[in-house]
């Protein structure tokens, strides 16, 4: 009970949220009114916060934090646009590492269009592909081509493979379009036999 | 003698009808206020009537165990993190998982280094890292790496996946 009136007080002030306790002052304050205007346009609060602290946690500098929780409210926002406004917060935050590997906002929007929801493996494993070193078109194309029919297990294991091929010496271009060669197989294979009846 | 014993019989219960009857005086205002009061509803038989309650319950049970509302997108799964370091003194996970709180989640030390936590996880992308001994940043070598790490230190992502398709 007394919990449940804490985050009471929490929702209806964020500025009274004990985590902020964490910044200075002065970063407090600034952080705080970005937080308030993403919550105002219907942004998720809760990964500018942790941005924050993530920066607290570092010894980052006041202006370091605040630049860094500014541009994460932009990007949610650009994210927001792309994938509609039903997209979780978990959608948002996958599409923000999606674009800032270099994916644009109509490979997100396409990928919502393509892919039952919820996005956000897809969305992630594009970004972490191209954190492999993949490029941003490659990645975005292969993920494209998988999302309709892979599941999220289908998607982390062609991430996995791309990377061990990628390891082993193979240029990460090649290695990608090699493993989607072994998911598209696989993943039809999966869909056949999740539709009994079908040849 | 047997017509004369009838006789008698028939003259005594001649007697006995004609004997005034003495009769309740409040009689006929009970049969008048019967015969006034509205015929009571018949009743019928619903046999459905005591289990529809019963039904409405399980139908709702049921709806719910379908739908499962309180697990869509918010369900937890444990995941392990692991590193070796054989040198350090402690070893905390920090993340968006527990507000990059190093007091939230110290990690055990095993056997030969390997240092250990489980911590559940519901859907979501994760930026997190280890702090060794409190000063030294590391990311988990067996996660991919967060590219977008702006504040000098590296870092690693976790992604929980929802439904898959």
């Amino acid at each position: 009970m007394i919990l449940t009136a804490l985050l009471l007080v929490i929702a209806q002030n964020p500025a009274q949220d004990p985590r902020y306790e964490r910044l200075d002052p002065d970063t407090r304050g600034r952080v705080v009114a970005i937080v308030d205007s993403a919550r105002a346009a219907g942004l998720p609060s809760e990964p500018l916060v942790h941005r924050a602290l993530e920066g607290a946690l570092k010894h980052a500098t006041g202006e370091r934090i605040v630049a860094a929780v500014r541009r994460l409210a932009g990007d949610l926002s650009t994210a927001r646009d792309a994938l509609g406004s039903k997209a979780t917060p978990a959608e948002l935050e996958a599409g923000v590492a999606a674009l800032r590997a270099g994916a644009t906002p109509a490979v997100l929007t396409r990928m919502r269009d393509v892919r039952r929801p919820p996005v956000t493996m897809a969305l992630a494993v594009l970004a972490d592909l191209v954190a492999s070193g993949v490029p941003a078109d490659s990645a975005a194309a292969a993920l494209l081509v998988l999302a309709p029919t892979a599941r999220d297990a289908d998607l982390v294991e062609f991430r996995r493979a791309v990377e061990r091929d990628i390891a082993l010496g193979a240029p990460p271009a090649a290695a990608t379009s090699g493993q989607l060669d072994v998911a598209s197989v696989r993943v039809d294979a999966n869909a056949r036999n999740a539709r009994p009846g079908k040849p | 003698m047997f017509e004369q014993d009838q006789e008698d019989i028939v003259e005594r219960v001649i007697r006995e009808l004609r004997r005034p009857a003495s009769i309740d005086r409040a009689l006929d205002a009970r049969v008048m206020s019967e015969i006034a009061r509205p015929p009571a509803r018949p009743v019928t038989r619903r046999p459905f009537a005591r289990i529809w309650p019963w039904l409405a319950a399980a139908a709702l049970l049921a709806a719910a165990v379908i739908a499962r509302p309180w697990s869509r997108d918010t369900r937890a799964d444990a995941f392990q993190f692991v590193l070796i370091a054989p040198q350090a003194a402690s070893v905390a996970l920090v993340g968006d998982f527990n507000d990059w709180d190093p007091a939230r989640a110290p990690m055990h030390a095993a056997r030969d280094g390997v240092w250990a936590t489980v911590i559940p996880l519901a859907p979501g992308r994760y930026r997190y890292a280890f702090l060794v001994d409190g000063v030294e940043w590391r990311a988990d070598p067996g996660a991919p790496a967060a590219r977008d790490d702006e504040f000098g230190t590296p870092s690693s992502v976790v992604t929980v996946g929802g439904r898959g398709t």
